[in-house]
């Protein structure tokens, strides 16, 4: 790979990176009241209307880590293509929660960065994901082919 | 390749799993209770909800009357009709509804949520399981 290859890889990995730390971050803690964000993460998976009460719970205190973990494993050699493929996978999961969503005509927040953010623009959200997911497939080829020459 | 990849997959999600674990454990009650039925809650979630629960109480008017649990709205199956507007006056669509009423085998608060989610066409809505007994802590 040339010289510029690798600075656009490096930037995509650090862009990605810092999306879903920050996105783990904001789900986890709530900074603006100095408490757990959890609760209000809980809420904002229920009213996608897709899983229990106790699913809901259950994944609003795993995911936020994942992102954080595969965030920073994304920088680790070892764990880079698992790191990927996590983050492939979630945002994979964003889309379709994002579109079953936008399809059933719920008028809900995404809660991607917490609890704060705007109601849904659903079309934006959806472009938004798409082009992080286009930058995760770049990253994950890039260290699919990295993997197999090793 | 592809067994590497996933080799690699299960130990960042496994890694996740120990903050995580360690987080929920802090933040929720896990200790074995009663599963709950569709659409129930449990207090404790409840409670860790805070201020984004609005409380519906689907018992009668008297008992509401006498006492109920604060800022929660009276909305009972026997005066429906002349309720249900100043339900819906007072509703919040940023906050989570979940009806309750007695406790123990007490179907009001199903039968309530079942309307609001049909009639009234409002989503998340949920019944707390236990009811009244359960916020007394009977």
């Amino acid at each position: 790979m040339g010289r510029v290859g690798g600075k656009v890889i490096a930037v995509l990995r650090l862009a990605v990176a810092a999306v879903f730390l920050v996105a783990g971050v904001m789900k986890i803690w709530d900074f603006a009241h100095a408490r757990s964000a959890t609760p209000d993460f809980t809420i904002t998976i229920q009213h996608y209307e897709l899983l229990s009460p106790d699913l809901s719970m259950l994944l609003a205190v795993y995911l936020p880590w994942l992102e954080v973990i595969a965030a920073l494993a994304l920088f680790a050699r070892p764990l880079a293509l698992g790191a990927a493929a996590a983050l492939l996978g979630m945002s994979v999961m964003f889309l379709a929660a994002i579109g079953s969503a936008w399809w059933r005509g719920l008028n809900i927040a995404c809660g991607c960065f917490g609890k704060d953010e705007a109601t849904t623009d659903y079309r934006l959200l959806i472009l938004r994901d798409l082009a992080l997911l286009a930058a995760i497939a770049v990253l994950f080829a890039h260290e699919w082919r990295r993997a197999r020459a090793a | 390749m592809i067994a590497r990849t996933l080799r690699q997959l299960a130990l960042v999600l496994a890694l996740a799993l120990v903050p995580a674990l360690v987080s929920g454990a802090w933040q929720l009650q896990w200790h074995a209770q009663e599963p709950l039925a569709p659409g129930e809650v449990r207090l404790a979630t409840a409670r860790m909800w805070g201020d984004q629960v609005q409380w519906v109480d689907a018992r009668s008017r008297a008992k509401f009357e006498r006492t109920h649990i604060p800022g929660a709205l009276l909305l009972n199956e026997d005066e429906w009709d002349k309720l249900v507007g100043p339900f819906l006056d007072a509703w919040d669509a940023d906050k989570t509804l979940i009806v309750y009423c007695d406790g123990g085998s007490c179907e009001a608060s199903q039968a309530v949520a079942e309307r609001i989610r049909t009639e009234l066409k409002i989503g998340g809505v949920y019944v707390l399981k236990g009811g009244w007994a359960a916020w007394e802590g009977k």
